[in-house]
């Protein structure tokens, strides 16, 4: 009797996990089974593969023209040299920022709006000042300029300085408003400048006060979409 | 919704055998047979993040994340046990879920954010047969409209119980009870 019972619950949580909708530790015991149960995870897989005959619904989009050249940038293996280990001895010291580097952070930052938008035009309304954060380790073996543009909506990254690169892991962007959670702003390309558009409910996270950080992660990214390895480097914003 | 205008573009997708020998090839470290690759599912991949994200910007983020998971995982792909547009377009999904999840947690900070780990191997598992479509169908059509409705709302919106909860006005207790027994009875009639 206890035993049907508790069959069927593990049945319907398999089904429950292949929709991952489960929260919070019913979602974590679901995974841990999964990965520790083989039945179960049958059981999952199995469900995935029945509910999968809805996504015959939904129809095909055209995604923007530019998106493969931030696949084929953030895929690019081949570029910069393995330096996994500088990233992971400057790990934990981020909070340990250095105060000096606000005046630096000011003139760079200066230095990064000044340049001419290659993007699109910014949307018309003007929604705030621009701000700037400077990224550094303690070491000051990297440093990332940060400026927001809230009119455009635009998201310069500069990075000054090394940038070690390891194919192995990704560099993700966050955001972390202040009293917040982080934020993914998705991983970054290993080239020295990129502009990003966020999306609207991105944007208004990007407030003065608010920390930009980047950390390690597999690559493509957090897979929880929060961070999962360390933070290289990370600033606060302010006005530039 | 299921239009008949889709169908046929699927059933290209499942059918042509070309999708599962790019796969292996991306494992390979293949990046022609990558943008290959992207060129056919793109399109497919970029509509489930956008009906589980909602915004345009961030379905290109999770498109990003799928395509660079792909680049990486692409070797865990069996096509004894599904069809390479089932098993990306799952992934695609799970990426939308985590970046859906992902706003609507409670604050946290930098400092508390747990060390989650990467995907688990079975993560990615799915396992597939031909009759599922057909199936699933006929049974989803035996369930009362609202456990039904429930059921899609959690697939297509990456909905949790507690966010289905919230959204119906309906204890969580009651929201768990009405998509399980809707579960146990959609299982039941797929076995039978």
């Amino acid at each position: 009797m206890s035993d049907d019972r508790e069959n069927t619950d593990r049945q319907a949580l398999a089904a429950e996990h292949a929709l991952d909708m489960l929260a919070g530790d019913e979602r974590d015991e679901a995974r841990k089974a999964e990965a520790s149960d083989r039945t179960f995870a049958g059981e999952v897989a199995r469900w995935r593969g029945r509910l999968a005959s809805l996504f015959d619904e939904v129809e095909a989009v055209s995604p923007s023209s530019e998106l493969w050249n931030r696949i084929e940038a953030a895929t690019d293996s081949n570029r910069g040299a393995s330096n996994v280990v500088a990233l992971r001895r400057s790990a934990g010291r981020w909070r340990a920022m250095a105060v000096g580097m606000t005046a630096l952070a000011a003139s760079l930052g200066l230095v990064i709006i000044r340049q001419p938008q290659t993007g699109p035009a910014p949307v018309v309304q003007a929604q705030g000042t621009p701000l700037v954060a400077m990224l550094g380790d303690s070491d000051k073996q990297m440093k990332v300029v940060a400026s927001w543009d809230p009119a455009g909506r635009q998201l310069v990254i500069a990075v000054a300085g090394d940038m070690p690169a390891d194919p192995s892991h990704s560099h993700e962007l966050w955001v972390i408003p202040t009293g917040g959670e982080p934020r993914s702003l998705g991983t970054m390309p290993p080239v020295r400048k990129m502009h990003m558009r966020l999306a609207d409910t991105l944007a208004q996270l990007l407030k003065q006060g608010a920390t930009i950080a980047i950390s390690v992660e597999p690559p493509g990214g957090s897979p929880s979409g929060k961070p999962t390895g360390p933070v290289v480097v990370s600033g606060s914003l302010d006005q530039a | 919704m299921a239009t008949n205008v889709d169908q046929p573009a699927n059933t290209m997708l499942r059918r042509d055998g070309e999708l599962e020998r790019l796969l292996p090839r991306v494992a390979s470290g293949d990046r022609i047979a990558l943008k290959n690759l992207y060129e056919r599912t793109a399109a497919k991949l970029y509509g489930i993040c956008l009906r589980v994200v909602g915004d345009e910007a961030e379905a290109q983020d999770v498109l990003q994340d799928t395509f660079t998971t792909v680049w990486t995982k692409a070797g865990r792909f069996d096509p004894v046990k599904a069809s390479a547009i089932t098993w990306l377009s799952v992934l695609a999904r799970n990426r939308a879920i985590d970046r859906v999840r992902a706003r609507r947690a409670p604050a946290a900070s930098l400092d508390d954010a747990e060390e989650v780990p990467s995907d688990s191997p079975s993560q990615l598992d799915v396992l597939e047969r031909d009759e599922d479509a057909a199936r699933l169908k006929n049974c989803l059509d035996e369930l009362d409209e609202r456990a039904r409705s429930m059921i899609r709302t959690a697939f297509f919106d990456g909905a949790s119980y507690p966010e289905l909860a919230r959204r119906e006005g309906v204890p969580l207790s009651t929201m768990k009870s009405l998509i399980r027994r809707g579960l146990m009875r959609l299982r039941g009639c797929l076995e039978r």
